[in-house]
C-alpha cells in the first residue's frame, strides 16, 4: 500500500533530484565545435597578459608578456607532396592541427581622435558579416577592420564613404595605429609590422616586411634555403615541429640570404619551404623595432617594441608626447590559432608620466630599467562573433549606454564579455533550450505544489 | 518601463519575502503569533501574486522580447521571473486548497517549510539578476557562481535531463493521485472489525 506520508517522501525526493540534475547539468548540451559554421571555442575563454611602458625623450617602449604552452612560430609552407609543390596556406578554424598558424600580438593605439575607441576598443572595428563569422560566406575574405564613421551605413561593409570624406577624416586624425608583432613575418627581423586602421585594415606606408614565395605560373617556389648557408635547401615536413619549437634557424626565409629556387634539384616528399620571404621594410612600415629579443622561453613569450615618439608620419603613426593619454587595446593569438580565434583586451589607458590605467614611466637613456617600470596585469578573453552593428543595434540591451557613452567596462568585465560572445556564436540554439527549460520549470513547479498539496489534504486513517 | 518595473517589483518582492517568512515560522510554530500571521497569509500570497504579475508584464515591456532573449543575463531573469511568479501563485493555490490542513502534522510542516525556503531562495536569485540588469550587480551572485551557477550564462539543460523532467513531472502527480486513491480505497479504523 502507497503511504501518504511515503507519496510525499518520493514526490519531494524526485523533486529535488530533478532540480538537481538540471544544476548539475545546466549549460551543457548546445555549445560544441563546428567547423562547418566555423566556430571553435577555446578551452580557455581568458588568458593574462603583462604590460609595461616607458618612454625617454624619443622613443617609447612596449614590454609584452604572455604564456603559451610552446612557440609558434611557422606559417604558411609550401610543401613537396605527389611530386609538385602545393601550398599549404589556410586559415584554420579554431587550433591548427599541425601548428602552421604563427604566434602574434597586436596593439590598436589612440589618442583620443577616434572617442569610441576609448570606451569600446576593438569593438568599434568589427563590421557586421566579417570574415571567418558563421555565414558570412565564400567572399568575405576581404571584409576585415574598418571605423564606423568610414561607412555611410556602419552596418554596411559596402557602403564606403567618398575619398574626399576619408581624407579630411585621416588629416583629422581618424585613424587606429597597429602595431603588429609576428613571430615568423616580423620577429625574425626584429620588426614589428606597423600598420593602421581606417576605412580598412592597412599596411603603412613602405617596403612590405614580406613577399609571397609563391609562384603561382610555374607552381613551384621562388626561393629556397641557401645550402651553402646552412647545409638545406628546404625543411623537412617530419621536422616541423621541432624547428617550430626550436625557433632558432631554419624556419623562414630572409631575402638577403635565401637563393633562387632550383626547380632541377632533387626534391623529396615531404620537402617544405616558407611560403613567405622576409625583407627589410622601410619607411613609415619599419617604425617599431622588437628591443632586444622577441623569446619565448619557459612558458612565456616576452616582447618589447619599441618606436619613435613622432615617426614623421602623422597620417599613419599616432604622434605620443610626455604627459599625454593615450588609448590601446591588446589582442594575442597563440596555440596556432589564426583570424578571429584570438584573445583580446578591453581598452585601457596608458599615460605617458601622467595618471590614467597605466602610467609609462619616464627614463634617461638608452633603455629602460623594467624592474623600476610599473606592470599592468590585463586579462584579455575570447570575443566570439560580436560585432559593432550588432553593439549599437536594438538587439542589444546595452545599445542605449553606447548612445549616450556608457564605457563597456562600466557594464562588462572580460570574463562575461567571453560567456557572451560564445553565446551570440549559438542564439538560435540556446534560446531554443532556454525556452524548453523554462516551460519544463513551470511545469515541474506546477506539478510539485499540486501534487503535495494534494497529498497534505489527505488524513491518513 | 524600467523605472516603473523596478518600483513595482518592490511590492511582490516585499510580499512573498514576508509570505515566506510567515511560512516557515508557521511551520516551527503552533503559537498564538503564528497561528496570526498565518491568518493572512493567503491575502499576502493573493497581492503579491497579483503585484507580482503586474510586474512581470512591466518587466516584460522594458526591452522588447527580441532584446531581452538576446542577453543572457535577461533570459535568466525572465526565466527566474516566470518560475518565481508561478511558484509563488501554487503556493498561493496550495494554502488556499488545503486550508489549516498544511500546518497538520510534522510531514506537512516539513513541506511547507520547505516551500517556504525555497521560494525566497528564488526570489533572491530573480532580484539578484533583476539589479544585475539594472547595472547593480550585488555579491549574491559570486555565491551563485560557488554554487555552480554563472549568471551571466544562460541557464538551460539538455534534450536528456528535459526528458527526465518531464517524467517527474509527470511521475509526481501521478504517484500523489495513486496515494489518494489508495487512502479513499482504506476503510477507517476500527471499521474492519464490524
Amino acid at each position: 500500500m502507497l503511504r501518504r506520508r511515503t507519496a510525499i517522501l518520493v514526490v519531494t525526493g524526485l523533486f529535488f533530484a530533478a532540480l538537481l540534475l538540471s544544476l548539475l547539468t545546466h549549460s551543457t548540451g548546445v555549445v560544441r565545435n563546428d567547423p562547418a559554421r566555423n566556430i571553435w571555442i577555446p578551452a580557455e575563454l581568458t588568458m593574462p597578459l603583462q604590460l609595461q611602458v616607458a618612454f625617454n625623450d624619443t622613443q617609447i617602449y612596449f614590454r609584452y608578456r604572455w604564456p603559451a604552452r610552446e612557440p609558434h612560430v611557422l606559417t604558411d609552407l609550401l610543401r613537396y607532396s605527389d611530386g609538385k609543390w602545393q601550398r599549404q596556406l589556410r586559415t584554420p578554424i579554431g587550433s591548427d592541427p599541425e601548428g602552421i598558424a604563427e604566434d602574434r600580438l597586436a596593439m590598436m593605439l589612440d589618442d583620443g581622435s577616434v572617442p569610441e575607441f576609448q570606451r569600446y576598443g576593438g569593438y568599434i572595428t568589427v563590421g557586421a558579416n566579417m570574415r571567418d563569422f558563421t555565414g558570412s560566406g565564400a567572399d568575405a575574405a576581404h571584409r576585415r577592420k574598418y571605423l564606423p564613421a568610414t561607412r555611410k551605413d556602419p552596418g554596411d561593409w559596402y557602403s564606403i564613404a567618398d575619398a574626399a570624406t576619408l581624407d579630411a577624416q585621416r588629416r583629422a586624425g581618424y585613424f587606429l595605429d597597429l602595431w603588429h608583432w609576428r613571430a615568423h613575418l616580423s620577429n625574425p627581423l626584429g620588426r614589428s609590422d606597423d600598420q593602421h586602421v581606417a576605412w580598412y585594415r592597412l599596411y603603412d606606408s613602405g617596403e612590405t616586411l614580406f613577399f609571397s614565395n609563391w609562384d603561382a605560373d610555374k607552381g613551384q617556389p621562388r626561393w629556397m634555403f641557401d645550402p651553402e648557408h646552412g647545409g638545406v635547401r628546404a625543411l623537412r615536413w617530419e621536422d616541423v615541429p621541432a624547428a617550430r619549437a626550436n625557433a632558432k634557424e631554419h624556419y623562414y626565409l630572409r631575402e638577403d640570404v635565401a637563393v633562387p629556387f632550383d626547380p632541377d634539384h632533387e626534391w623529396r616528399e615531404g620537402d617544405a619551404i616558407p611560403g613567405q620571404v622576409l625583407r627589410e621594410a622601410g619607411d613609415s612600415r619599419a617604425e617599431i623595432r622588437v628591443h632586444g629579443q622577441g623569446r619565448w622561453a619557459d612558458g612565456y613569450w616576452d616582447v618589447t617594441l619599441v618606436r619613435a615618439l613622432d615617426t614623421g608620419h602623422p597620417l599613419e603613426d599616432k604622434v605620443l608626447r610626455d604627459q599625454g593619454v593615450y588609448t590601446v587595446a591588446l589582442s594575442v593569438h597563440r596555440d596556432a590559432r589564426a583570424s578571429r580565434w584570438h584573445y583580446v583586451s578591453l581598452p585601457l589607458q596608458v599615460g605617458l608620466a601622467r595618471e590614467a590605467d597605466l602610467v609609462a614611466t619616464r627614463f634617461t637613456g638608452n633603455a629602460p630599467d623594467w624592474t623600476t617600470v610599473e606592470t599592468r596585469d590585463i586579462t584579455l578573453f575570447y570575443p566570439g562573433q560580436v560585432s559593432w552593428p550588432h553593439l549599437t543595434g536594438a538587439r542589444h540591451a546595452g545599445s542605449r549606454y553606447i548612445a549616450k557613452g556608457v564605457p563597456v567596462k562600466y557594464r562588462h568585465k572580460e570574463s562575461q564579455l567571453a560567456r557572451y560572445g560564445i553565446e551570440m556564436e549559438f542564439d538560435r540554439e540556446i534560446r531554443r533550450q532556454w525556452w524548453l527549460t523554462l516551460v519544463a520549470g513551470v511545469l515541474l513547479i506546477v506539478s510539485f505544489v499540486f501534487s503535495v498539496g494534494r497529498l497534505c489534504r489527505l488524513r491518513e486513517g | 518601463m524600467g523605472p516603473y518595473h523596478a518600483i513595482m517589483v518592490h511590492f511582490p518582492v516585499a510580499l512573498w519575502t514576508v509570505a515566506a517568512g510567515i511560512i516557515i515560522f508557521r511551520g516551527v510554530s503552533e503559537g498564538p503569533l503564528a497561528r496570526a500571521f498565518d491568518r493572512v497569509l493567503v491575502s499576502l500570497l493573493f497581492i503579491g501574486a497579483a503585484t507580482g504579475l503586474i510586474a512581470y508584464v512591466l518587466g516584460q515591456l522594458v526591452w522588447s522580447p527580441d532584446t531581452l532573449q538576446a542577453t543572457p543575463l535577461g533570459r535568466n531573469h525572465m526565466m527566474a521571473a516566470t518560475w518565481s511568479l508561478f511558484y509563488w501563485a501554487a503556493v498561493l493555490f496550495l494554502r488556499w486548497r488545503t486550508g489549516e490542513r498544511a500546518w497538520e502534522g510534522a510531514i506537512n510542516r516539513l513541506i511547507m517549510v520547505v516551500l517556504g525556503a525555497l521560494g525566497a531562495g528564488l526570489l533572491a536569485i530573480t532580484g539578484t539578476l533583476g539589479g544585475h540588469l539594472h547595472g547593480a550587480p550585488a555579491y549574491l551572485s559570486e555565491i551563485l557562481r560557488m554554487l555552480g551557477l554563472d549568471v551571466y550564462q544562460t541557464y538551460y539543460v539538455p534534450n536528456g535531463v528535459l526528458a527526465v523532467l518531464a517524467i517527474v513531472i509527470v511521475a509526481m502527480p501521478a504517484l500523489a493521485i495513486a496515494a489518494a486513491r489508495e487512502l479513499a480505497a482504506t476503510p477507517p479504523h476500527g471499521e474492519a472489525g464490524k
